[in-house]
């Protein structure tokens, strides 16, 4: 079977300058052989890419006629397999026409280690001394961060299913993940995505829930044209912030301090009020819950953002919202009946504690967001939903799925 | 004569410059020091000293914070009914999981629409950009079905009633508002031109930048607008609250009079009014799924 052929990374190249960055131009060479041009990365980004794999069967292949070139995969690696403070992985993948690129996370989920306020000895970012150039702006620099920027090319397809990320206790995490296709390409000719973005609560086994202090997670399509003008199609954007920064004096980073601040406010601002009487006392829905990004994701456990576009991924793309349609109605009885007979909700969900919603938005894309009660119960209703339709591996093959 | 209304034209180029300032550097203070107290309407007419302006403009705010206000609001729990039927209060406390909802709500139109409100007013020669990009930030039909119902219904409200009397050449101010009624022709132009059919991506006419440009048109200052945009979502919520036999009518004006809603309100427009709409986003993961799964209701009394 035909390989592509794999340039050889020079450990000199002067294109990538800055720590984390990545660079990675897939192109079709005739005849329908699919080549990284470029494949560059610097510490702690590591791309690793995965050849000859899987050969789609030109009999299975739904777009058989267009002939579809072998999907090249792409490992994404950080060393340590998570992101420090300050760290800043930046990478950019351009899939020319007609490619397909499996992009996936082979460590498990990416974790997010905690931002230490001040820096002592014990912060990780002592203990591996070269990654901690810090700007100048304190609070983006305790922030890690991820960007990713993929263009993706008439007929290309991108099938890229992380494994979720994982904040730790105190971190702070931003990632903006950019997918540009080619606005003049229609029909069947068009650029193809499917792109998963979840998030848990954290390390349960350490008992983290929601305890981190920031995380977002931004998703843009955009469609370009040859003259270079840009059109917003999607924008999913999530953000996770416990608000701790609010009351918190820029100029005094302290952690400690700040926890101290916010419960005298809390309490003043409670004693202070003439509360009306149908309010609870101390509602937990008071003014300064304890854990405000707990409180607005309840009662999942982990939340996520499932994008498909384009006609590769048409067929799942209606195959979720058949399903989505086809649950069984909530509260057949008269919804605001007070009954305590009531069942508890999720269990109407579809296969077991996953509340989820799948619409066709505009331009075609079906968006699928969802809310399970942990990773594996979302993993287990995800992963089977998409074998079950099964177009994902007979076009991209089972490592597409190797983190569901 | 003419010389009078140059000189008066004068006086106001000079009073908006002087409001301008202040705007600019209201904005360039990234936080509010004392939220509640820093921007009390009446502090502003007083150095104003403009008695004019400040009648002008309450006579707007109070046609916009009207609930008679033909928008259909009432057609909409923005996702109350829904979780209401995903979360069965228990006997004990209805009351409380209201007012969670009450207040996830109002984070999460305040984190999502409310930096459109303000673009809109700010810039509202970008009103077609910022339509579509909420319109692409909209992650369930549902959701988006109300926003443009309601945008629309504005334009027609703004159309047939509020343009004779805010959009003349002899009102005061008219240059400011003026920029802002040229923005909603052109819009309501765009989307009468628009064939809904083959143009997937063409204008909308959502709701919340509507309201920003709307409301400059009207003459007010931007944190009525900001303030009444949000209380008319607490309003409508709290309406759908008393229909949906959650609580008495009473009990919804407690809950609307109430310090606690003020001060979330107010807490709640502060932390978003340097947000870019590009920063924009949910802060309650839940409430999409609560709306977006409102479609599977097996009995429903609301549009949202």
């Amino acid at each position: 079977m035909r390989k592509p052929a794999m340039p050889i990374p020079s450990p000199f190249q002067s294109s990538i300058a800055k720590p984390g960055q990545g660079k990675v131009v897939l192109s079709l060479l005739p005849p329908n052989n699919p080549t990284l041009t470029t494949l560059t990365y610097k510490y702690p980004l590591k791309l690793v890419p995965r050849t000859g794999g899987f050969v789609p069967s030109p009999d299975s292949s739904a777009l058989s006629d267009t002939c579809p070139s072998n999907p090249v995969h792409l490992y994404l690696l950080t060393y340590g397999g998570g992101l420090l403070p300050g760290d800043h992985i930046e990478v950019s993948i351009t899939l020319e026409p007609r490619t397909r690129m499996v992009v996936t996370t082979p460590q498990g989920s990416t974790k997010i280690f905690k931002t230490t306020p001040n820096n002592n000895g014990t912060s990780p970012n002592v203990i591996k001394g070269h990654r901690d150039q810090m700007p100048a702006n304190k609070s983006l620099s305790d922030m890690s961060q991820q960007t990713l920027d993929v263009n993706i090319g008439r007929q290309a397809a991108l099938c890229y299913l992380p494994d979720p990320s994982v904040p730790f206790k105190h971190s702070r995490y931003a990632q903006v993940q950019t997918f540009t296709v080619d606005a003049t390409a229609k029909g069947a000719e068009r650029s193809s995505l499917c792109v998963l973005d979840w998030v848990t609560q954290g390390r349960t086994s350490r008992g983290e829930d929601w305890d981190f202090h920031f995380w977002r997670g931004r998703n843009e399509v955009w469609a370009e044209d040859d003259k270079g003008k840009r059109r917003l199609l999607l924008r999913d954007s999530v953000i996770l912030d416990d608000e701790s920064e609010d009351l918190q004096d820029t100029s005094i980073p302290d952690g400690l301090e700040v926890e101290k601040k916010d419960k005298t406010y809390s309490n003043t601002t409670h004693a202070g009020l003439e509360n009306p009487v149908d309010l609870p006392p101390q509602a937990p829905v008071g003014l300064t819950p304890l854990n405000i990004i707990a409180e607005r994701t309840r009662p999942h456990g982990v939340v996520g953002t499932l994008i498909l576009s384009g006609p590769v991924f048409e067929a799942l793309g209606s195959f979720m919202l058949k399903q989505f349609q086809s649950q069984p109605r909530i509260g057949s009885r008269n919804w605001s009946d007070h009954a305590p007979s009531s069942v508890p909700e999720p269990s109407l969900s579809f296969k077991g504690n996953v509340t989820w919603t799948a619409a066709r938005v505009r331009a075609g894309f079906v968006l699928v967001k969802f809310g399970a009660k942990d990773f594996e119960t979302a993993k287990h209703w995800l992963g089977g939903l998409i074998r079950e339709e099964g177009s994902v591996i007979r076009e991209f093959g089972e490592e597409a799925l190797c983190c569901l | 004569m003419l010389i009078q209304d140059t000189q008066d034209l004068e006086a106001e180029v000079i009073l908006l410059e002087s409001r301008l300032q202040d705007a600019r550097a209201q904005l360039a203070a990234s936080e509010y020091p004392s939220p509640p107290s820093s921007w009390a309407p009446k502090e502003q007419y007083n150095t104003n000293n403009k008695p004019t302006t400040s009648s002008a403009s309450l006579h707007a705010l109070l046609l916009l914070s009207d609930s008679a206000l033909p928008l259909g609001s009432f057609a909409y729990s923005s996702g109350l009914e829904s979780y209401l039927a995903h979360n069965k209060p228990s006997r004990t406390a209805p009351i409380t999981s209201f007012h969670r909802f009450l207040k996830l709500s109002i984070a999460s139109i305040a984190s999502t629409s409310l930096p459109y409100v303000l673009a809109g007013y700010r810039q509202p020669s970008t009103l077609d950009t910022l339509d579509n990009d909420l319109d692409a930030s909209t992650p369930c039909i549902v959701a988006q079905r109300a926003s443009i119902a309601q945008g629309r219904a504005l334009i027609g409200v703004w159309e047939r009633a509020f343009r004779v009397s805010f959009a003349r050449p002899e009102n005061p101010a008219s240059g400011d508002t003026a920029v802002a009624a040229t923005a909603i022709d052109d819009l309501s132009d765009a989307l009468k031109s628009c064939l809904e059919e083959d143009e997937d991506l063409g204008p909308k006419g959502h709701f919340a930048p509507l309201w920003g440009v709307v409301c400059r048109a009207m003459g007010l200052d931007l944190q009525q607008t900001a303030y009444v945009f949000v209380m008319n979502h607490a309003k409508a919520v709290l309406s759908a609250a008393v229909r949906a036999g959650v609580m008495g009518p009473y009990q919804a004006q407690n809950v609307l009079a109430s310090q606690v809603l003020q001060d979330t309100m107010m807490k709640r427009i502060a932390r978003e009014w340097n947000t870019p709409v590009e920063q924009a986003g949910q802060v309650v993961p839940a409430l999409d799924l609560w709306v977006g799964r409102h479609e599977l209701l097996y009995s429903r009394i609301f549009n949202s």
